[in-house]
């Protein structure tokens, strides 16, 4: 936690400690490398058990009421509840980075949107500005703007982002969309995907697998 | 690439310059394994083993985050748990398929691994700020909540030698203290069949798991010699367990589908995507795994569309309480299109069965006496029934009717006829009237058409036809996962069985893709280099428990004295249980209660929350408040919860990352492994004068070497040579014990760096002096893999389940002698179905239908039954619970979605209140409330605590000069047991099924009104 932290407050002049870990780091992962960095979610895997959402907070310590993963949740008309799990798409033309006057919230080379709280002024236009909810602001340090970075000290490290490791089912898959390999090439290769709110054209990251169509069921419809 | 990340990983370190414990084998697993196994991106990066400096250890243990059994790799950090995720060696972390067990350990710490959102949030559970450390002596009168800390000496002095302990508060009673039990004399001289007066020592436990168990029966059962150690089985599931105890003939408790070979599952009141065990992070994820794959279907038999439905096939909205009905009308019709699996069925021994590819038979061909006048009415026909009396050896085998309707021995033939019904002579040509099992089955099951089973379970006759046909359609790949829904109720017994008795029409139980238990353990803890099973002066306890389970209420003194004085014997003052699983905590309590069969003197619970935890739990503050119901109760644990502020003592204990060894066993289905329990910090309790923690296991040795009892202190271990060892702390068994697995499974020495790895990152190698040098070696293998584990590949011989059962019945002779201790009636030996009844067996549909909804109750994924409102993370994300209802329901009251409602029932007219969530989710007619909220404990009310600074782990944080200071979010939501349905029939005690003793989570009807 300790790392990612001093990262967040110091993007740009890392921390010691974490600067000799990036220095080391290896292709996309590692910011100053091209890349993108991606997220397939795969809704017929989910099972809504909100482990990733938990493991999320143990590791960013996110502020009291916010979690940079969340789970919505929506009920059909037969009483099935689907799970959608969201967190920021690093988008290829993200809206955060437009509204931001500051210049503090930018995009890695890897694609990956990050905030350098040495220069985010917490006005929270970004948050404003992000319509997918993904942003807070973080009330012990004076409202600077907290989103999901993929995990990225973790890449630095050759590690999964922490919700694709707390993932049983394997819903969740990561790579790098330029240079994609094994399962997630091939998931790449056969999969349709959707994004959320395609229609703002922001480019998302975050690609969904939608569950398959399932028989409908008949609560309290039918009765006997 | 990847070498150059490692390496500078590894650097940072070293350039820290901080001492790095086990460090060759935290480094994540060589560029070349990285290579070779990271093509998948589901397992392709590695795991936060070892990262960001400080002083770090790696401890693969066994989650109790709930009691699925998972495991998990703690990270350790300057000796504080940072984090937890699975272990790559263990099927419950893998779906089945863990890493071959001889991996070497260091290829394996940077393997990805998921443990579930309560294992994350577990942390929180050890550094919960409201943990007791000091033992607690109550200050007030019972349930004032007021305490004081004991000194240790004086807790065990007080314990063991009673007296008049609470004269400083005005209570001049004398309370008896252990010795005063230590007595062979009968506790009922008239009823000397009770046993002795040692049986007036109860021990209930909560969350207990296998080597505490162990420990706690050594203490309980051996050192004092009290029948009286009662889980909680009951509260826990016992509904689906009594149905498939019948099918089995006791030979097994616990069987599901195979979520890895099954292609079609009928999940029955199993929540697999928020509960069972195994849990969603092994069960739910095989599930949706493969039905994304398009490899299994499953159906949803519960009154509630729980989450699972997101992928199912199917949901049927059950009635709450009627699954007995639903599937007697699938047998129905599987019975009158004659799509059950006839071979099968009509195969009458095991080497007929197994020659048609089977792994198990049943007794569907097996005679019954079926006629009322002779003396074995409703016993299976024997060989030695027809018999001459001619002096020849009695032959006790069962009979079945061959092709010439002539009864043969069930060996002799290969297959015999399935639904008859015949008269054969006895020896001396008297008729006897018979009817083969199926028969029995079959006749029970025609009791009512399939439009009244349909009206009986909510759910349209031809919805019911088309499951039950789509379930016959795949062979032995179709299988039923019931679990707590599918039989906690009144009744639950019989409903549990006809659910059970699915898998052995298809004749899928014992294969892969069907119905079978669990494999079992690796390797016997108990016996082998060391015995921690006997012990010099080991007693045997004898007599009846207090909650009368597993006891025949014709061989009391009271059944020969009611029957002198009235001719009929009956009724018993309470049900007993002749014919259950057993562990009965409602009924031990209602026992305590009624002082019945006899008075309790002293009560310890440990873990254990029933107050809370059990459906009409209410009722028994009462029983808890009463010093002459419980003269001394002490309970162990790690808070004070809603049960032990009635406590007279509270002895604090460790969570457990710091100790809680075990040995745990896999859940049904298939697995077989035995995983191990070891602290992955040191105990945050203080230590006794000679450094040992105050726990469990540090109270109870104190306990018997004060009082004197056998099985503890010096000279009770017998080791190699038969040298007799100490028992004086918890590792002195439990390294032991480990060393017993290692050594009886034949592993190998630990090579060198995995040895170094545990002894430079467990807590538990400090006591290797326990063991010799070369057994340590080999325990070491164990331990750096956290346990003995296969995969699910290796536990089939082809598709025969290799640890499965022999036979199962549809018939069950033992059952159908039983009888209700309250009416003298025999219970049904085959499938049966009656709605949900109270004890004089009055429907409770309609004793209550003033009251318009059923509520049904339920787990979340996210918490364990009553003990996580201590998660953080989790109270951050769901603040509390709510009463769910449907919509259309709703809108008939005038009620909205947010609204604030009050549920009352006819036990509980003050009610709880709660926010009311409107929705398609729950089956109209029945409102549904999750667990684990509602809580008036756990940090949720003040307390007066002396000295509480030093009492809470939080200190300073979570109290003040009065003590405890509440945080007011821990007693959000509410707790739908509070309203659960009383009998009074029974002296207003929880409801109960009358054979099992199931206690009933499924019958309680409810108003609901806005506030």
């Amino acid at each position: 936690m300790t790392t990612r932290r001093e990262f967040l407050i110091g993007s740009g002049t890392l921390a010691l400690g974490a600067a000799s870990v990036l220095a080391g780091a290896g292709r996309a992962a590692r910011g100053s490398t091209p890349g993108r960095m991606t997220m397939i979610i795969d809704q017929a895997r989910c099972t809504g058990c909100r482990s990733c959402l938990i493991a999320c907070k143990g590791y960013t310590a996110t502020d009291t009421g916010h979690f940079n993963t969340r789970l919505l949740e929506e009920e059909d008309r037969h009483g099935r509840t689907h799970f959608t799990p969201v967190l920021c798409n690093q988008c290829d033309d993200p809206p955060c980075v437009r509204s931001c006057a500051a210049g503090a919230t930018f995009k890695l080379e890897n694609g990956i949107v990050v905030t350098d709280w040495a220069r985010c002024t917490a006005c929270g236009n970004c948050i404003t500005a992000c319509p997918y909810g993904a942003r807070s602001a973080d009330s012990r340090y004076g409202g600077r703007v907290d989103k999901c970075d993929f995990c990225r000290d973790r890449l630095q490290d050759g590690l999964a982002p922490v919700c694709v490791e707390a993932c049983s089912a394997g819903a969740r898959l990561f790579g790098d969309r330029e240079n994609p390999e094994g399962g997630f090439a091939t998931c790449l290769r056969q999969s349709t995907f959707r994004v959320l709110r395609p229609e703002l054209e922001t480019g998302p990251n975050v690609l969904y697998v939608q569950g398959r169509r399932y028989q409908q069921p008949m609560s309290g419809e039918e009765r006997p | 690439m990847a070498t150059d990340r490692f390496s500078r990983s590894r650097r940072t370190w070293l350039k820290t310059g901080v001492a790095l414990a086990g460090l060759s084998l935290l480094r994540p697993q060589s560029a070349a394994a990285s290579e070779a196994s990271g093509t998948d991106p589901r397992t392709i990066q590695q795991a936060p083993v070892a990262r960001n400096g400080g002083e770090v250890r790696v401890v693969h243990s066994v989650c109790l985050g709930c009691n699925a059994r998972c495991g998990n790799r703690a990270l350790v950090r300057n000796g504080r748990l940072e984090s937890f995720s699975g272990n790559p060696f263990h099927p419950y972390n893998h779906q089945g398929r863990p890493v071959p067990y001889a991996t070497p350990v260091a290829q394996t710490l940077g393997r990805p691994s998921p443990v579930c959102a309560k294992a994350h949030d577990s942390i929180n559970a050890v550094y919960n700020p409201y943990r007791v450390l000091l033992p607690l002596k109550r200050s007030g009168p019972r349930g004032s909540g007021r305490f004081e800390p004991i000194a240790w000496e004086r807790l065990i002095a007080e314990v063991t030698g009673g007296g008049r302990l609470f004269a400083h508060l005005g209570e001049d009673r004398k309370i008896p203290g252990l010795r005063d039990l230590d007595s062979d004399a009968p506790l009922d001289p008239e009823a000397p069949e009770l046993g002795p007066v040692r049986n007036r020592f109860v021990f209930m436990s909560g969350r207990m798991q296998s080597g505490r168990k162990e420990f706690i029966d050594r203490f309980v059962k051996h050192g004092l010699g009290s029948i009286n150690r009662i889980g909680h089985t009951d509260i826990c599931g016992l509904g689906f367990r009594m149905g498939n105890l019948a099918l089995t003939e006791k030979k097994a408790v616990e069987l599901k589908a195979d979520p890895w070979g099954a292609s079609y599952i009928l999940v029955f009141g199993a929540n697999i995507y928020e509960a069972l065990q195994p849990g969603v992070n092994t069960y739910g994820a095989a599930i949706a795994d493969r039905s994304a794959r398009g490899e299994v279907q499953f159906v949803i038999i519960d009154p509630r569309a729980q989450r699972a439905a997101v992928h199912a096939h199917d949901w049927l909205p059950v009635r709450p309480g009627c699954d007995g009905a639903l599937a007697m009308a699938m047998i129905r019709r599987m019975i009158e299109k004659r799509s059950y699996n006839r071979a099968y069925l009509a195969a009458p021994n095991p080497a007929a069965a197994t020659a048609l590819g089977h792994g198990c038979y049943c007794n569907a061909t097996h005679l019954v006496i079926d006629d009322p006048g002779h003396p074995d009415h409703l016993r299976f026909l024997r060989s030695r029934h027809l018999a001459g009396t001619d002096g020849q050896p009695v032959d006790e085998r069962w009979l079945v009717v061959d092709g010439e309707n002539n009864p043969v021995p069930f060996d002799s033939v290969e297959r015999a006829p399935l639904d008859r019904s015949l008269l054969v002579r006895d020896g001396r040509g008297r008729k006897i009237r018979v009817s083969t099992a199926f028969r029995m089955m079959r006749r029970a099951v025609m009791a009512y058409t399939m439009d009244e089973y349909a009206r009986f379970c909510g759910i349209a006759g031809r919805r019911i036809e088309r499951i039950a046909d789509e379930f016959a359609s795949h062979g032995t790949r179709a299988a039923v996962c019931q679990y707590h829904g599918a039989g906690n109720y009144a009744g639950g017994t019989h409903a549990a069985f006809a659910v059970a008795m699915l898998n052995c029409l298809v004749g899928s139980i014992g294969m892969r893709g069907g119905y079978m238990p669990s494999g079992g353990g690796g390797a016997d803890p108990l016996k082998g280099a060391y015995d921690l099973k006997k012990f010099p002066g080991r007693r045997r306890p004898r007599g009846v428990r207090i909650s009368r389970e597993k006891a025949c209420y014709e061989k009391s003194s009271e059944f020969a004295r009611k029957k002198k004085a009235t001719g009929s014997g009956y009724p018993a003052a309470r049900p007993w249980f002749p014919f259950t699983r057993g562990g009965l905590s409602v009924e031990t309590l209602a026992g305590m209660d009624a002082g019945y069969p006899y008075g309790c003197s002293i009560l310890f619970t440990y873990f254990y929350d029933p107050l809370y935890s059990t459906p009409g739990g209410y009722r028994f503050r009462s029983t808890l408040m009463d010093s002459d119901r419980v003269p001394l109760h002490v309970s162990i644990d790690t808070c004070i919860n809603e049960s032990n502020l009635y406590a007279d003592y509270i002895v604090p204990d460790v969570t457990y990352a710091e100790g809680q060894y075990g040995w745990l066993t896999p859940h049904a289905p298939a697995l077989r492994f035995t995983g191990v329990r070891t602290p992955c910090i040191e105990p945050l309790t203080p230590a006794t004068a000679d450094g040992r923690p105050y726990c469990l296991e540090t109270f109870l040795i104190d306990l018997a070497e004060r009082a004197g009892l056998p099985g503890f202190g010096r000279e009770t271990i017998a080791g190699p040579g038969g040298a007799l060892l100490p028992l004086h702390r918890a590792e002195d068994f439990y390294v032991r014990a480990f060393a017993n697995i290692a050594l009886n499974s034949g592993l190998p020495e630990a090579p060198a760096e995995e040895k170094e790895f545990v002894e430079n990152n467990y807590p538990v190698a400090r006591f290797r002096d326990r063991l010799t040098r070369q057994q340590w070696r080999r325990t070491c293998y164990l331990l750096a893999r956290g346990g003995l584990f296969s995969s699910y590949d290796q536990v089939f011989a082809g598709d025969r389940f290799r640890y499965g059962l022999e036979r199962v019945v549809l018939f069950n002779e033992e059952l159908a002698a039983c009888r209700n201790a309250l009416t003298g009636e025999r219970f049904s030996g085959t499938l049966r179905w009656q709605p949900p009844a109270d004890a004089a067996g009055r429907p409770l549909a309609l004793e209550d239908r003033d009251y318009p909804f059923a509520l049904v109750t339920h787990k979340m994924n996210v918490h364990t039954q009553s003990r996580t409102t201590c998660h953080r993370w989790t109270m951050e994300l769901v603040p509390e619970n709510f009463v769910v209802m449907h919509v259309d329901d709703a809108r008939a009251l005038g009620l909205r979605d947010g609204d604030r409602v009050r549920i009352v029932s006819r036990s509980n007219s003050r009610g709880i209140t709660g926010r009311l969530r409107t929705g398609r989710s729950v089956r109209s007619g029945c409102v549904a409330v999750s667990f684990h909220y509602g809580h008036t404990q756990h940090g949720a009310s003040r307390l007066t605590v002396a000295r509480a600074e030093e009492v809470f782990l939080g200190g300073a944080a979570v109290t003040d000069e009065q003590g405890l200071v509440p945080d007011p979010k821990r007693g959000a939501g509410l707790n739908p047991n509070m309203v659960s349905r009383l009998d009074r029939n029974l002296g207003d005690t929880p409801l109960i099924d009358m054979i099992g003793g199931i206690p009933d989570f499924s019958s309680t009807r409810v108003r609901v009104a806005r506030i």
